[in-house]
């Protein structure tokens, strides 16, 4: 039953969905700013002050550095953002229904999330700057590093439903979640989802230790879109998340695309907390822990996946 | 009115984010902007539109202070912020269209000024330096390319990768890059001269300090320092130095967090020392609790650069040493103190870490003192235990933990290496006020 909106309705749903999303995602972000660091800010401003900081970007002018590669620059933000508009298409968003639903949707999401990888080293490397180049290194072996743990987790939620379409990884949820068959899954999938947003404690490339990483040299609306390609990424993963282990549309009562709501919104709200709780992980730290811990952890994971099927 | 004109009058909305550039005796009042809801301090002159320069800045850093204003987007304008009327002092070429007082709200100024610039009242600032390229390119080919020498190894000014010394087992290039002086993450001033080998700081210099050189006058320096300076020659009460301690401790804390990422709590943390009294103990030691939870201590801090005791020995590097189990503290020789019973705290791991929980146990035993104290003076002996450590007549904590730097970051990467330096917790201008006679020039 595999199939794809038509082609307006797909990339209308998939844009106004990403849009909302972002913009939640800013609201939210200072809400718990000012939550968790005190001088509590109106909903009003809450609400209102990413408008004003985008078309404040919009003025501004986009300056670029002297030998930098303006093509790359320029398409870095833009890349980010299909990927996370590509990988958004693939979450159901009912029963049976996804704006684009391959038979290997499973792996075209995959694939974004590594292509991640091109977006954040272009847009590291084509400013020509010391610390842009640091943060797209960076991310470099951050990403080499987390890409099998990923898959691994990824490959644990797709075994019950012995499909590759993301829509039957749902449908074979409902009974039991796969938070449940793959209890480490999810954790996983959220250090992964964080780390490509460059968000919280695993934000290494765009990190505070080198004054924005890939994006210290970016103004206006460079900047602009490169912060927004970083929040769409967290919308599709959170989104993501919901369907392949909180069973996705499947819910009591209500229907199912207010189940893949909340359940996004769910997933956004731990992403959200844990860049104001927790703090930077070194880069170090990051490596040594996904190669030597968390890739044993995954297939534990896949073995207790196995083991409860049978 | 206009289409443009509304998206203008909207964006005005928005906080202006200014870059901020702190000078001598204005470090905390422009850390005190980051509580302010209608300004956002940002990390680089490339996310600016307003260049705020506080204090005194000298001579030495105003060709830097134009390039962080000509790296700003248009609309740009500066605005200059004097804390001293009295004697503004400083680099005569700091020219800047609009300026503050310390006498005015220097929060309305710059709304005011961001406001005017992004409605279209006020015209974006020119660029200050001349537009050429650092090193002209010398190579004979059509595009550059070859010829002897080509930039001095400069291309565009910019220093080439050079071949380093095989560290690790691995030889790479190593980047000369120089980090400062107003490098968001610390203190105005501080210039960091690194080579880097990928990620790691294969040999870091400190350059001097800018603020050096000229006597400066108490009532330049901000006013954090003050009491400390006074307990050299005078009696001081107790309860004031004790509160200014806790103070500086959690004012370096907040700047700290946001190395790591924690800017929420950062802010928390500055709004707790900025009004600060003996009775927030309980509210301190809840801010610890919520530090342990953030596992900054785990996985960011635990075993980074490491400095033994034997290295710290006779320093007067105050928490930094007492991190590593030394037990020097100035203060147990105060009659005063030893009233009070004081005993210095100690810890003995030595790294960055400790240094943080050392700084937190210290905040929390200062504002017990000042609860304590009563009346008590200390006895004025010329020697005072600082926020930083031994402070003297001559000599200041980071001038002696300044040569330390570059065996303590060599090695370390990037990251590591600089939440090792801001632990140090280095202050240019607490320096700058104690300098040996000899160094002296007349202001």
């Amino acid at each position: 039953m595999n199939g794809y909106a038509s082609a307006g309705v797909a990339v209308v749903l998939t844009g106004v969905a990403l849009a909302v999303g972002i913009y939640l995602v800013a609201i939210g972000d200072r809400l718990l700013a000012s939550l968790v660091g005190g001088g509590g800010i109106g909903w009003r401003t809450a609400v209102v002050r990413p408008a004003q900081r985008a078309t404040l970007l919009l003025l501004q002018q986009r300056l670029t550095t002297e030998p930098s590669d303006a093509p790359g620059w320029a398409l870095a933000p833009a890349f980010f953002l299909a990927l996370a508009a590509v990988a958004l298409a693939m979450v159901p968003v009912a029963r049976g229904r996804a704006a684009a639903d391959p038979a290997t949707g499973f792996v075209v999401f995959s694939a974004a999330i590594a292509l991640v990888m091109i977006a954040v080293f272009l847009h590291g490397w084509s400013p020509d700057a010391a610390l842009p180049l640091h943060g797209a290194y960076r991310y470099g072996a951050q990403a080499l590093s987390f890409q099998i743990p990923f898959l691994l987790a990824m490959l644990a939620a797709a075994l019950p439903a012995q499909s590759l379409s993301i829509v039957d990884i749902v449908a074979a949820q409902d009974t039991v979640w796969n938070v449940i068959r793959t209890p480490l899954g999810l954790p996983l999938f959220l250090i992964v989802g964080a780390s490509v947003s460059s968000w919280g404690p695993v934000n290494l490339a765009d990190a505070a230790d080198i004054a924005g990483g890939t994006s210290a040299e970016d103004s206006g609306v460079g900047r602009l879109l490169w912060q927004t390609a970083r929040y769409g990424m967290l919308v599709a993963v959170a989104a993501m998340g919901g369907a392949l282990f909180l069973g996705g549309w499947w819910g009591p009562l209500l229907p199912g695309p207010f189940w893949v709501i909340l359940k996004t919104v769910v997933l956004l709200l731990a992403f959200l907390a844990a860049g104001h709780l927790l703090a930077r992980v070194r880069t170090e730290t990051f490596v040594v822990v996904s190669w030597a811990v968390l890739i044993p952890l995954a297939l534990v994971n896949i073995f207790f996946t196995g083991a409860f099927l049978l | 009115m206009g289409l443009s004109a509304a998206l203008r009058a909207f964006a005005a909305g928005a906080e202006a984010p200014i870059f901020a550039i702190a000078g001598l005796g204005a470090r905390d009042a422009v850390q005190d902007l980051r509580l302010r809801r209608e300004l956002r301090l940002v990390d680089s002159p490339r996310s600016a539109s307003i260049l705020l320069v506080a204090g005194v800045v000298p001579e030495a850093l105003a060709e830097a202070v134009a390039r962080a204003h000509d790296a700003m987007p248009r609309p740009r304008a500066s605005v200059r912020w004097h804390l001293d009327e009295a004697a503004p002092g400083g680099a005569e070429s700091l020219r800047a269209s609009v300026s503050a007082s310390a006498t005015d709200d220097v929060v309305a100024v710059v709304r005011r000024t961001f406001v005017e610039l992004i409605n279209g009242a006020r015209d974006s600032e020119p660029a200050i330096l001349p537009d050429v390229d650092p090193a002209p390119w010398r190579g004979v080919g059509p595009f550059g390319q070859g010829g002897s020498g080509m930039t001095g190894g400069r291309p565009f000014g910019r220093p080439m990768a050079e071949m380093g010394d095989d560290r690790d087992g691995l030889r790479l290039d190593v980047l000369p890059l120089t980090v400062g002086p107003f490098f968001t993450r610390l203190p105005a001033g501080l210039t960091l001269e690194l080579r880097l080998a990928g990620d790691l700081v294969d040999e870091a210099s400190l350059f001097p300090n800018p603020f050096a050189g000229a006597a400066v006058p108490a009532s330049r320096l901000r006013p954090a320092l003050r009491p400390f300076i006074r307990a050299l020659s005078e009696p001081v009460p107790i309860r004031e130095l004790e509160l200014a301690r806790a103070r500086a401790h959690l004012r370096w804390l907040a700047d700290a967090l946001v190395a790591q990422q924690l800017e929420s709590l950062g802010r928390r943390t500055l709004a707790l020392a900025a009004h600060m009294m003996p009775d927030d103990l309980a509210r301190v030691q809840a801010l610890g609790r919520a530090l342990r939870r953030t596992q900054v201590y785990r996985w960011s801090l635990a075993d980074v650069g490491r400095l033994d005791g034997s290295r710290l020995e006779h320093l007067g590097a105050g928490p930094v040493a007492r991190a590593a189990g030394l037990t020097e503290d100035a203060r147990t020789d105060d009659p005063a103190y030893r009233a009070l019973g004081f005993e210095p705290v100690v810890q003995s791991a030595g790294d960055t870490a400790a240094r943080w929980k050392q700084r937190l146990l210290e905040t929390m035993q200062a504002l017990d003192l000042a609860a304590r104290a009563g009346e008590l003076r200390t006895e004025p002996s010329g020697r005072i235990e600082g926020p930083r450590g031994l402070l003297t007549l001559d000599s200041a904590p980071s001038d002696r933990l300044a040569p330390l730097v570059p065996a303590l970051l060599a090695g370390l990467e990037w990251s590591d290496a600089l939440a090792a330096l801001i632990s140090l917790d280095l202050d240019l201008e607490e320096s700058a006020a104690v300098q040996p006679a000899a160094e002296r020039t007349v202001a």
